[in-house]
């Protein structure tokens, strides 16, 4: 009998077919691997195994009964858990407050206080927080959050748990006490889900692998000790895979000769953070298009922030192109020619509810006022629609929201938006997140001209694929330091995977 | 951050909830009280017939008002909603009792059919903010025109006079004294221990405080947010109707054109005493504490001669530092830095 089974579960959001038949099922005292890359349906499966998401088709069965959950908190009252990626603590709130919400054991009308901790204090010794109880969360670092995290959900006592990405944010001693975890949760029969991108750790971690890709299963319940993390590796990737490199390649791409080392590039001296970074160094010239990958939190987003100013250095230098250091402030960033497209569209990108044109001018004429005080709008609009017709925004009119336009001519509106500024370093976080193939493409292509006309650009995709067709070289990024560059053939795929996970070039340079 | 990771380390979780000096010093509450400390030392060194027990009682009873509609409001603010009828909700509430008594209600049952009608204004409140989605910034704004509308026509433009003085309920609770102190401040007191109680002890005072540090997560967890909000609303609206009555039996008239301001005092009394207004954290005591302290500076800039004309924008202006000192204490301990 399974401790949790999902069949024939399917979910469509708006056109885009998330999961399309999914059968799925770990074992009671099973520590289940659930991989696949990005978009390949492992968010939106574990979602509905916990209720936040109803399934379009398919049932879910807990201890072999029909089960369906109206809300993540029905799951939980049911016996599942889950730390989920987006942290859901009360940051305002102290430790223990924050390890029952809904469930405070009670004296009467009265929280038992007593009682939360004796229920607590096992556990979070277990987890080794060392932390006083009255400790608001506020003040823990993001592991200790999510060690808090994973407390909070072993405190339900589930028999089912599901960890969607726990180690991201965890240091290293921190997942061995997660592995130590896992050993005791084993014992006592919970059936764990483990959803990770760090492959070694899912090599020692778990006993199962379920491989999604595509919204489809490719790999069923296999047994780790069988497979190899090639195999592995194979099977996320696929055949789709090829399919898509294949169909990139196609699009027409001028390679530019490497350029000359001009001193006017960017230059990252030494650069230390307090965020992870440690001693990262690296060149880039104009009309280059370097790569930069890593597995989440290894630092190549953290990189990203401290070139924009974002984030404070602990240690070393930037120089921009052009010759300029780095301050630490965006603003000043974007005046030096900095442009930052996030992949966050909603959140970072856009305003959603505005129109397009007031979208594509507001850098240049807004923020900077670089058309002076007073704003024509005729003009602005003429302008801001030429460069939607330039980066191929498809919307009849730039009058109306950019929220109307597809998640691909969002950001192109975001492309343009900064391109109308004429950045000399284009900053690049998962730009094509969410965007379709067609889409894509073209934003790559606009990405090359770009570049040509004398940008240099760094691009983060999480999208493996994407970084081999699109740059000219990639920076791959381990526990803060980067590890290896790949280029020309050596840059592929797995090659890639490989690099990130271990931190090792598979040959020598 | 290394300290207590050692002192952690030392006595392995340790976690004690007895009272220690690093609690005292980083409650939420805690600059509220240095400051009302501060303006005392202030007041009392150039004057020191401000220190007297006399007038610092008169201080405190005068605070009465405002600071229990404060500890009503913290229940609001921490959720991301506030009720700016509470002024309204006052004067109607001294108004209705005030007219029930005079056409010969008992007393007793006067206060209760006031208090109820306050009540039912914090649902109304609610159901404007929960259910038909207004900002309650705006919905209460327009609810406080609405009461106190309606208290000047209930009371034909004129005071109402009549409160029956001889009832030993209202005697006690405009001018009995309990070992020293007025019955008025014993209710003040009696109301923010059961206050603080409801906020830091039951599961309805965690769910306020997790509505607003963290809305998604609280949705997440199952928590019933209209619910909260809604119970929320209607101790708000309690309170400013408790207020009101204390008001009437110390005042013995009703006066639809008293209390003026009154709801931006409280607000600025719980804000000040560690309820920020981008939520998530409450003190009731603190709230009492932020009333007593404005009420401390107006009564102090009135020994400093300042002219009558001049003491509204002496107040505005301490409000500010204080909220502005506040503030920065706040984003250094965050550490952040504005973009």
């Amino acid at each position: 009998m399974y401790a949790l089974q999902a069949q024939g579960i399917a979910k469509a959001y708006g056109g885009v077919r998330a999961l399309k038949g999914v059968d799925f099922a770990v074992r009671p005292g099973s520590v289940h691997a659930l991989l696949g890359e990005n978009g390949a349906g492992k968010s939106t499966l574990v979602k509905i195994m916990t209720g936040a998401v109803r399934p379009d088709t398919g049932s879910l069965r807990l201890m072999g009964a029909e089960t369906s959950f109206r809300s993540t908190a029905q799951a939980l009252s049911k016996g599942v858990a889950v730390v989920a990626q987006e942290l859901s603590l009360f940051p305002h709130l102290d430790i223990l407050d924050n390890l029952f919400p809904m469930r405070e054991p009670r004296l009467g009308p009265l929280i038992d206080r007593r009682r939360m901790r004796d229920l607590a204090l096992p556990v979070l010794e277990e987890l080794g927080i060392e932390r006083r109880l009255t400790t608001p969360v506020s003040a823990l670092t993001l592991a200790e959050r999510q060690l808090l995290e994973i407390a909070k959900a072993l405190i339900s006592q589930p028999s089912v748990l599901l960890l969607d990405e726990p180690t991201s944010a965890l240091e290293a001693g921190e997942s061995e006490r997660l592995l130590k975890i896992l050993r005791i949760l084993r014992t006592r029969k919970v059936g764990v889900v483990f959803v990770s991108h760090i492959l070694e750790e899912v090599m020692s971690l778990c006993d199962e692998v379920t491989i999604l890709q595509d919204g489809k299963v490719v790999l069923a319940q296999a047994d780790l000790k069988t497979l190899t993390m090639p195999d592995i590796v194979a099977a996320m990737l696929g055949t789709t895979g090829e399919a898509r490199r294949a169909e990139r390649a196609a699009v027409p791409r001028a390679v530019p000769a490497r350029p000359a080392v001009s001193g006017n590039g960017l230059k990252v001296t030494g650069v230390s953070t307090a965020d992870g970074l440690s001693g990262v160094s690296f060149a880039a010239e104009p009309g280059e298009i370097v790569g930069l990958s890593g597995l989440a939190g290894s630092g190549p987003a953290a990189i990203i922030a401290a070139i924009a100013g974002l984030t404070p250095l602990t240690g070393g230098r930037i120089s921009l192109p052009g010759g300029r250091d780095r301050s630490p402030s965006f603003r000043e960033a974007v005046r030096n020619g900095v442009a930052f497209v996030s992949g966050d569209r909603r959140k970072l990108g856009l305003m959603l509810d505005k129109p397009i044109w007031e979208n594509i001018v507001q850098v240049r004429s807004v923020g900077l006022a670089r058309d002076g005080g007073l704003l024509a709008t005729g003009t602005l609009r003429q302008r801001a629609a030429r460069l939607a017709e330039q980066v191929g925004v498809k919307s009849p009119s730039v009058l109306l929201a950019a929220g109307s336009l597809s998640g691909g001519n969002q950001q192109k509106v975001v492309l343009a938006k900064w391109l109308d500024c004429g950045p000399t370093l284009l900053l690049l976080d998962d730009p094509t997140r969410g965007v379709d193939i067609g889409a894509r493409a073209e934003i790559n292509q606009l990405l090359q001209q770009t570049a040509t006309k004398g940008a240099v650009i760094l691009y983060l995709s999480t999208d493996l694929e994407e970084l081999v067709t699109s740059c000219d070289r990639v920076l791959v990024f381990h526990r803060g330091r980067i590890c290896g560059e790949l280029s020309g053939p050596r840059l592929t795929a797995p090659a890639l995977s490989h690099l990130m996970n271990t931190g090792e070039m598979t040959e020598p340079v | 951050m290394t300290d207590q990771r050692t002192d952690a380390l030392r006595a392995p979780m340790a976690a004690s909830e007895t009272w220690s000096i690093r609690r005292l010093v980083t409650a939420d509450w805690t600059s509220a009280v240095l400051a009302l400390v501060f303006v005392l030392a202030v007041v009392g060194v150039f004057h020191p017939n401000f220190l007297a027990p006399g007038q610092l009682i008169n201080v405190v009873q005068s605070a009465v008002y405002a600071a229990l509609i404060a500890a009503g409001l913290v229940f609001l603010i921490p959720q991301n909603e506030i009720d700016l009828s509470v002024g309204g909700n006052y004067v109607l509430t001294g108004i209705i009792a005030a007219l029930m008594m005079r056409s010969g209600f008992n007393p007793m049952l006067a206060i209760g059919a006031a208090l109820a009608v306050s009540m039912g204004v914090g649902l109304l409140n609610a159901l404007a903010a929960v259910v038909i989605g207004i900002p309650s910034l705006i919905g209460t704004l327009a609810m406080s025109w609405m009461l106190r509308g309606l208290a000047l026509a209930l009371a034909g433009g004129t005071q109402v006079t009549g409160v029956p003085l001889s009832d030993p309920v209202i005697a006690f609770l405009g001018g009995g004294r309990v070992l020293g102190l007025p019955a008025s401040v014993w209710l003040l007191v009696l109301a923010g221990v059961v206050l603080a109680l409801v906020m830091h002890r039951t599961p309805f005072g965690y769910r306020v405080r997790q509505i607003g540090s963290n809305p998604d997560a609280a949705a997440f967890s199952g928590i019933p947010i209209r619910q909260t909000k809604t119970i929320g609303f209607v101790l708000a609206g309690l309170m400013a109707g408790i207020s009101g009555i204390v008001a009437l039996a110390f005042f013995t008239v009703g006066d639809p054109q008293s209390g003026g301001g009154i709801e931006l005092f409280a607000v600025a009394g719980a804000v000040i005493g560690g309820t920020p207004l981008a939520g998530g954290k409450a003190t009731v005591f603190g709230a009492i504490v932020g009333a007593v302290l404005l009420t401390a500076v107006s009564v102090g800039l009135v020994y400093f001669q300042i002219p009558a004309t001049w003491a509204q924008f002496a107040t505005g202006a301490v409000i500010l530092g204080a909220v502005s000192v506040d503030g920065l204490v706040q984003r250094q301990r965050r550490g952040g830095t504005r973009h």
